[in-house]
């Protein structure tokens, strides 16, 4: 039964991972920084709990904030481009809060071992959950009180106002823009909440796997940070959700008895997806 | 001063092989608007396909593991647009983006199946040559490249202004509907762009072998990247622009490994890059007015 | 209807008592059977299938009744990632597998054994109570994590201890050492920091410098001519196979020629002679296994018709398993399917209490910490093969 609520624990992480992107997504923006802010979440609370010795919400709360002042700071000037340009642009950037970590020692003596993040090493034993006694069924109860939460506030955000706002700046920015919609706050604002999202699942991520280190944030975690949402669909959240079950549960997981040819058709199946739902397992023809 | 001039030589050479990357990126986003995620692995691809001539014909000169790579990698150009463009309607950018991710991983894991993941040997023409000037080294191997290189974009230029390809190519870049009205097939220039790019990529794909002395699947991932980075900074479609910055990446990274050591490297080549699209999103050689 | 009902009850308590008579031990392996790893997951599924076939064709193993059970492996392929490392131990344990060997990667054994309950015992300490039984993931120090993982990997700090004392009075001429590390790998890196740097500056050698590379680099224009600025008589290479190979040849470009090279007990494989064998004859390298004794050509002729080929990680795989074997027998492991955790805390007991076991090479001491101070050998890159140059032991 572990095993399910292991497995539940990772799609409850990757699913805000994903809808951090999701909500960029439907700005019209394609960033690949969204594994940054994870591992600027996954850093923060994880320092908190191990070295200033935090509870875990308010932990995982400063993950979220950290992630978010990050992804404001950052928006203002990358979106100043788009398209390819700002591909590149997060990309870059997503790859320099990498290898900044890459670089950062922190480590302060605690009953007698070095604790906290150690440049390439990596930042190991952040065991809040085990040292607490949580079982790996109330550690999944938890995270996902956080994503159906965060599911919960996206799916209103969707039908609000703001929600219009956004997806009438990914349509057709010159649009918007003439309608009076201010692009820089609408871009600058979903990407602050993208941002918030990612450091919250960061911050879970450091505490459910109690290892982690720069190659957790690498270019490949962004591409799937994009890959949810893009699978799935851009019409709800319940696409990026569906996506995240479609890659982990059954790609990785569910193919798994298949031995080797699991690899071989991990990507062959996401080109057919593609092929065969282009606008993802959940989405509508709009364009 | 010595050690700054011989790390910037060097850098610019080996930046020859992503200006070969670079240029394959550049045409595909030029013609079709979309990002090839999957170029760089498919020109490794078409590279350890070259290798299947030694295997057929053991001791063969390099020159022919090249050609091989050459063909295989216009063979797999085609099956990359038929998998990842063809049934994929145009509008829909993202959608291609993800199915090229897909190739991406799909043709890295085909690799480390037939390899094991292991490290193969691969041959190289002039790899013994070095050059002395003064007291700086020259590797001949990597000015090979880099006169491949710019062969190669001058073959592509010649092809897209001197030929019927061309400017089907160039109409279709340019308004793809109105090209259509003029009675111009343009799935058909869309596949042949993808085959001329994919020749383009395994020899690139077998020139970067040849540089490294070894393929690897490791390879793939930072080539896609510095693909990227070259395509923008060359300026979208540009390809003597994919060249030169090419060359600079290459550049700038000996530079900060000098001053800096690696760990930092990367990290300034990025801070860097971040800031010269944030502020100059043309790219280097950026008309006035520059389009989206 | 009743016939079909008798007919069925028949079966079942027939099958019920065929499985009563062939009990089977559940031993999961695990390891990175996708990318550029995928040869380290292959080697070891090939040798653990390998050792419990041979068990097998001897009868198997005996349980607490007296009773003979045969092994049954199975193999998962953890990709080399954290998340699905977990994954895999979670899957583990809640199947009736008695103990996991593996993983491949030291960046899947350390979020793993995060997971595991630090101390036996422990009742506020909910994590994962399963035995894992390393066998590739050779960073050091790793299995102090918890007190549930054992390793029976090489202590590079032995072997380069004794690598570079045995320099010492083969090459008396040889004074400096300069090393070359690839940066970004947990292991290469603390090899070289806390190992070859240390151990070489105990045995009385003026370490130069180091130049530094990362895991994926392909241009080692700059490191390679800090190295040739250095001018050292050894040159020590703390690098996985691909970018050893890279380096090598740029050192060959650049005219590079130390009088004595070493390299990554990790790259004492296939790979490296398979990428460039001619650039790295004469390397000299410290490796837990070479096929010498009767025991290691057995066990590599038989895990090579598993298609797996015979290295010091796969063989330490082989070992693992004929470690467990005596570990079932002398704990007496009921092997019923309602005492899976009572067997596994048998197995961590009886491997917590070993002080040697049984290895390839010889006699393996096993320390206070759960980590293995295996017998070694020095061998050597020649004509694309790896020759024995010297047993220390």
């Amino acid at each position: 039964m572990d095993f399910y609520y292991g497995l539940a624990q990772i799609v409850g992480v990757h699913t805000l991972l994903g809808l951090s992107a999701y909500i960029v997504l439907l700005t019209g923006q394609v960033s690949l920084a969204q594994a940054a802010f994870f591992g600027i979440g996954a850093y923060t609370a994880g320092m908190l709990t191990v070295l200033a010795g935090w509870q875990i919400v308010p932990a995982l709360g400063g993950g979220a904030l950290v992630g978010s002042a990050t992804a404001c700071a950052v928006g203002f000037p990358a979106l100043r481009v788009k398209g390819l340009m700002l591909v590149v642009a997060t990309l870059a950037f997503g790859e320099g809060v990498r290898l900044f970590f890459f670089n950062f020692d922190y480590q302060v003596a605690k009953g007698g071992i070095k604790v906290g993040p150690l440049g390439g090493e990596g930042f190991r034993q952040i065991r809040y959950f085990p040292e607490h006694g949580w079982t790996t069924g109330e550690v999944m109860l938890f995270i996902w009180a956080f994503v159906l939460a965060a599911m919960a506030a996206l799916w209103w955000f969707d039908r609000s106002r703001y929600g219009a706002v956004l997806r009438a700046v990914g349509e057709d920015e010159l649009a918007a823009q003439s309608v009076g919609v201010n692009l820089t706050a609408v871009k600058v604002s979903a990407m602050t909440i993208g941002g918030a999202i990612a450091g919250l699942g960061g911050g879970i991520y450091a505490h459910y796997t109690t290892h982690i280190e720069h190659s957790n944030f690498n270019v490949l975690v962004a591409t799937f940070a994009l890959a949810y949402p893009i699978v799935g669909g851009l019409s709800n959240v319940f696409g990026t959700l569906a996506a995240v079950i479609f890659v982990q549960v059954f790609l990785i997981e569910g193919l798994r008895d298949l031995g080797d040819w699991r690899n071989l058709l991990f990507g062959a199946l996401i080109i057919l997806a593609m092929n065969l739902r282009p606008h993802g397992l959940f989405g509508r023809r709009s364009a | 001063m010595l050690d700054l001039l011989q790390a910037i030589s060097d850098g610019l050479l080996f930046g020859a092989t992503y200006a070969l990357i670079g240029i394959g990126f550049t045409l595909v986003f030029g013609v079709m608007h979309k990002l090839n995620l999957s170029y760089a692995a498919a020109s490794i691809g078409g590279a350890y396909c070259g290798l299947l001539v030694l295997k057929v014909a053991a001791g063969a000169p390099a020159g022919l593991v090249f050609f091989g790579a050459f063909v295989a990698g216009g063979v797999i150009g085609w099956l990359v647009y038929v998998a990842c463009f063809h049934f994929i309607p145009l509008s829909n950018p993202l959608a291609t983006l993800m199915s090229t991710v897909g190739m991406l991983l799909l043709i890295d894991e085909i690799i480390v199946h037939v390899t094991a993941g292991m490290p193969q040997n691969y041959p190289a023409m002039f790899d013994d040559v070095m050059l002395h000037v003064g007291g700086y080294t020259l590797r001949g191997d990597l000015l090979l490249v880099f006169f491949l290189s710019v062969l190669c974009m001058v073959g592509l230029l010649a092809l897209l202004y001197r030929t019927k390809l061309g400017l089907a190519t160039r109409a279709v870049s340019q308004q793809a509907v109105a090209a259509q009205l003029c009675g111009i097939r343009v799935a058909r220039v869309n596949a042949m762009t993808f085959i001329v790019t994919g020749l383009l990529g395994g020899v690139a794909g077998a020139m970067i072998g040849a540089a490294v002395g070894a393929l690897s699947p490791l390879l793939t991932a930072p080539l896609t990247v510095k693909g990227l980075i070259v395509t923008v900074i060359g300026g979208l479609g540009n390809i003597p622009g994919a060249i030169i910055a090419g060359l600079l990446v290459g550049g700038f990274e000996n530079v900060f490994q000098l001053y800096r050591g690696v760990t930092e490297r990367d990290f300034y080549v990025m801070l860097l890059l971040f800031a010269f699209l944030v502020f100059r999103p043309g790219g280097l050689f950026a008309p006035k007015g520059s389009r989206d | 209807m009743k016939r079909i009902a008798i007919a069925l009850a028949v079966s079942l308590a027939v099958s019920g008592a065929a499985l009563a008579q062939e009990k089977t031990i559940k031993i999961a392996g695990f390891g990175a059977k996708t990318g550029a790893v995928r040869s380290f997951g292959v080697n070891s599924e090939a040798a653990l299938l390998a050792a419990a076939d041979v068990i097998n064709k001897q009868g198997g193993v005996r349980l607490a009744d007296g009773s003979k059970a045969k092994i049954a492996v199975e193999f998962y392929d953890d990709r080399c990632t954290a998340e699905e490392g977990i994954s895999i131990i979670r899957r583990i344990a809640g199947t009736d597998a008695i103990v996991a060997v593996g993983p491949t990667c030291s960046n899947v054994a350390e979020p793993l054994f995060g997971i595991l309950q630090k101390k036996v015992d422990d009742k506020s300490d909910s994590g994962l109570q399963m035995p894992i039984f390393t066998d590739v993931a050779v960073k050091g120090g790793l299995a102090k994590i918890s007190e549930w993982s054992f390793r029976n990997v090489p202590s590079e700090w032995t072997m380069y201890s004794s690598l570079f004392y045995w320099l010492k009075t083969r090459n008396p001429g040889a004074q400096t050492v300069y090393g070359g590390v690839e940066e970004d790998f947990a292991h290469s890196r603390a090899s070289w920091y806390a190992v070859m740097k240390d151990r070489a500056e105990a045995n009385g050698y003026k370490v130069l410098g180091n130049s530094k590379w990362l895991l994926n680099d392909s241009n080692f224009a700059t490191q390679v001519r800090e190295m040739k600025n250095a001018n050292a008589d050894i040159v020590a290479i703390a690098a996985h196979p691909f970018t050893t190979c890279g380096v090598l040849k740029e050192m060959q470009r650049q005219g590079v020629k130390p009088k004595v090279l070493i390299g990554l007990t990790s790259s004492s494989s296939m790979e490296t002679l398979q990428g460039c064998a001619k650039q790295a004859e004469g390397i000299i390298i410290p490796t837990s296994f070479a096929p010498v004794t009767k025991e290691g050509k057995f066990a590599a002729e038989t895990t090579a018709k598993f298609k797996g080929a015979a290295d010091l990680h796969s063989m330490a795989a082989w070992e693992n398993m004929f470690i467990l074997k005596d570990v079932i027998e002398s704990e007496k492991v009921s092997g019923n399917k309602g005492e899976v955790q009572a067997d596994r805390r048998k197995i961590r007991d009886g491997l917590a209490k070993l002080k040697q076991t049984k290895g390839l090479l010889g006699i393996t001491k096993r320390t206070e910490d759960r980590e293995a101070d295996k017998p070694y050998l020095f061998v050597q890159a020649t004509k694309g093969e790896w020759k024995v140059l010297h047993d220390p032991l």
